[in-house]
This record gives structure tokens, sequence and C-alpha cells, in this order.
């Protein structure tokens, strides 16, 4: 019996994941025991070990084994401009475009009242404590386009404005390369709205 | 239910939830159909071409079918014309789409309430004074859930309303003269019949009025915290 407990109790595991039912959490539960004992057991050690030595970094708040991540710590970058991203695959996408230097924060989230994710819940107070080093001259909102990550951006660039920052948000319109003929009703309704100057 | 297919509804996203990798689940507040939760399959794939169009206090027509609890989202269209909410009128946004989700039963349809909401967030989209279309949205909901308020004429005595006398308003009964000092909700008589009219000219009725709905609201709601009232108060406060 105690061999069918373990199982329930690894299907009941992976349900934490999310968008895994009971269906597809015993579906991956028999892949990893029966196909890929292999990969079960590097699942397992690489969880472990993230749990293990991963935290978040002090400065941006990603991910970090160490107490300050490489990236925060590197001086090829500006320490002046301070980009504030959702989540870590936000920053991955804005490095992706070799376009900025600075330095970075991660939230962790969005604004989202409706879920209970609050001012609280992101730990605001850190960072203005990390935009108030004295150091950071600029901060630029990068928080999606949706309406909670607008509403994070709107209370971060007043909070922000007020601790004496100059604030940022990036613009948002059609795509490069973007055709008014293949673009959705709201991005270019909203582009209309946002026009600028031709000057 | 109704296994039937409902095609062009105007309605409005409420809220998302992810429900696989690539699907989601919007709880939708629709015309004639009242709150409805769809599966919006593959919504959450990069390319979905409704991935960007579900997005809420914007007015989209959608069509779904099935027969169970969730049915499944067909089509969805951008009706456009209101511009995105921004700033602190989002977060009154969310005030109304939490009222609705907390106090709506499922696919009960309420006309009335979809057309308040639809001005208060047009109200609110515009950026100008939003105070008379969202009592007018709080009033309506109240109306339409059956509570609907009494605001011209004194409960216990039938008498009219006179504006410079003061009332006590209890919960579940309406306005009385006031006597007692443990009454909450306690307002002048002008308030009372200014709501009536829907007239929020004078500050002191906007004032009161936003009280009074407050804890009318909290009062049908049994108790139930507003997450968004919450997040609210904490923002003001940093
Ligand atoms: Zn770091």
């Amino acid at each position: 019996m105690a061999g069918v407990s373990s199982l329930d109790e690894l299907i009941e595991a992976l349900r934490c994941l999310p968008g895994v039912g009971p269906k597809s959490a015993q579906r991956m539960a028999y892949h990893l025991l029966q196909r890929d004992r292999r990969g079960a057991e590097r699942l397992a050690k690489g969880l472990d070990a993230a749990l293990q030595h991963l935290h978040h970094c002090a400065r941006c708040n990603n991910f970090s084994e160490a107490e300050v991540c490489d990236q925060c710590l590197s001086t090829r970058r500006d320490p002046t401009q301070l980009c504030i991203v959702e989540m870590p695959i936000d920053l991955n996408s804005m490095e992706q475009t070799h376009a900025y230097s600075g330095l970075y924060y991660v939230l962790m989230g969005r604004l989202s009242p409706l879920d209970g994710i609050g001012p609280k819940e992101l730990a605001f107070e850190r960072l203005f404590n990390r935009a108030a080093d004295g150091v950071v001259k600029e901060v630029i909102l990068a928080t999606n386009f949706t309406n909670e990550g607008e509403a994070t951006a709107h209370y971060l660039s007043e909070l922000l404005h007020a601790r004496g920052l100059k604030v940022s948000r990036i613009a948002r319109g059609l795509p490069v390369g973007g055709e008014l003929e293949y673009s959705d009703a709201a991005t270019v309704a909203q582009a209309l709205l946002e026009r600028r100057d031709y000057s | 239910m109704s296994n039937k297919r409902v095609d062009g509804q105007p309605a409005f996203v409420l809220h998302l939830h992810p429900y696989s990798e690539t699907s989601l689940v919007v709880d939708v507040f629709s015309r004639d159909h009242g709150r409805v939760p769809l599966l919006a399959r593959g919504a959450r794939r990069p390319r979905s071409a409704m991935r960007g169009m579900l997005m809420a206090f914007q007015p989209l027509e959608l069509g779904w079918f099935g027969g169970g609890e969730v049915k499944t989202l067909a089509k969805a269209e951008w009706l456009g014309g209101m511009p995105l909410l921004a700033g602190r009128c989002l977060l009154l946004g969310y005030y109304l789409n939490e009222l609705l989700m907390k106090m709506l039963a499922r696919e009960d349809a309420h006309v009335a309430l979809y057309d308040a909401y639809f001005e208060a967030l047009r109200a609110l989209a515009l950026g100008g004074a939003d105070a008379p279309e969202l009592r007018r949205f709080e009033k309506t909901l109240l109306k339409e859930l059956g509570y609907g308020l009494t605001l011209d004429a004194d409960v216990e005595t039938g008498e009219l309303i006179e504006p410079d006398v003061e009332y006590a308003y209890l919960m579940e009964r309406g306005p009385v003269r006031k006597v007692g000092a443990g009454d909450t909700a306690v307002v002048c008589g002008k308030t009372l019949l200014d709501m009536a009219a829907d007239d929020y000219g004078d500050p002191r009725t906007r004032v009161e009025s936003k009280l009074l709905m407050r804890q009318l609201i909290a009062h049908h709601m049994g108790g139930k915290p507003l997450q968004s009232r919450r997040v609210f108060m904490e923002l003001q406060e940093l």
C-alpha cells in the first residue's frame, strides 16, 4: 500500500503546476515513472537544488544563487537606469532587444485586485528602497499593456515620482513591420489615440 | 440547462483565469444572459486572435455554445469606441467587476444593470466626474437584486423626506427620522432626495451617498470583504 500512496502523493503534487488538473497530473506521473525515470530523477534533483540554492536577488528581486546576481553586479551596465518588469521572462524579452543596458527590477507579478494581489503582496516597499539608492535616475516601467500591467504602471509612476525619480513608460503601438490591414482593432485604436506629433 | 448557441451577444469580460497552458476561463457579463463563465480554448497561445481582445472594460460581442455550467466561447468581436481605462479609474473598474462577480448569480439577465455598468465604465474611461454613474450603478445593482432603496419617505411614518432633516438609514428597511445615537448610516434628507433624482452636484450628497452605498453593499455582501477596495486603500496609504 505504501507504493500506492506515494503515487497518489506524486499526482497530487503535480497538480500544483498551473493548468494541471487531475487527469494530466496522472498522465505526467505515469509518464515519469514508466517512460522516463531518468528524466524524473533529474526533475527531482533539479527542483531540490533550485529550492535550496535559489532565492531573490537583494537588488533586482530576480531569482539568483548569490545574494546579489551577476547582472546587478556587472560593471558594464548603466546603474542610473532601472527597468521594472513583471516577470523574469519579461526581463529576457527586454534583454533580447540588445537596446537596453541599464539594470532591472522584477516585480514577480502585477497588481491584480480581483486576485487579491496588492502592493503588500508585491512588496512595493522593497522596490522603493531599491529605486531610492541615490544612483538610479530614471525608472522605466515595462509592465505589460494589460489592465493589470497598466494599473501597476500607473501607481508605480505616481509613487516613484513622489520619491523624486524620473519615470518613463515603454511605448505602445503597432509592431515593427506591422501592417494596419493585419493589426487588431484595439491596437490600431490605441495607436491612434496615442499618436505623436510628426516633427 | 440549454444547449443552445448564443450569437452576437454584447458582453464585457469581468475576469480571466488561466485554465490550462493554452486556455482561459473568462467570466463575462452579457446583456441578455447575465454572468456566464466561458472557456476560451487556445486563447493563451501566442498567436491567438482572441488573446489581446479578451480584456476587461471593453465592449465585446461574443458567441458561445454548450449546455454545461461553463460554455465554450466560439467567437469574439471587438466593438471598440471606449477608451482604455487608466490610473485610478482602473481600480474603480475592478470594484464594479468585483461587485458583479460576487453579487450576481450565474445566467440571470439584468439588462438595466448592464446598461448602468456600460454607462459607469464610459464615465470612467472618459476620466471626468464619475460619481453619478457609479452611484447609479450601485443603485441599479441593489434594485436588480431585490434590495431596492427607499429614498422618498420615512419607512416608519410614511411621511415624505424633508431635505433639512437627518435620517438614519436602516439596512433592509429604509430611512427613519434620526433618533438613536447608535445608528450607523446617517444622512440628511437632501442626500436621499438627490439620490432619488440621480443629482450628485452637491459635494455633501456625493460624500454621504458614497458612504451610504458602501454600508448597504457591505451589508448585502454579508461581510464578504472586497479585495478591490482593500488594494485601493493600501495604494492610497503608500
Ligand atoms: Zn539582481
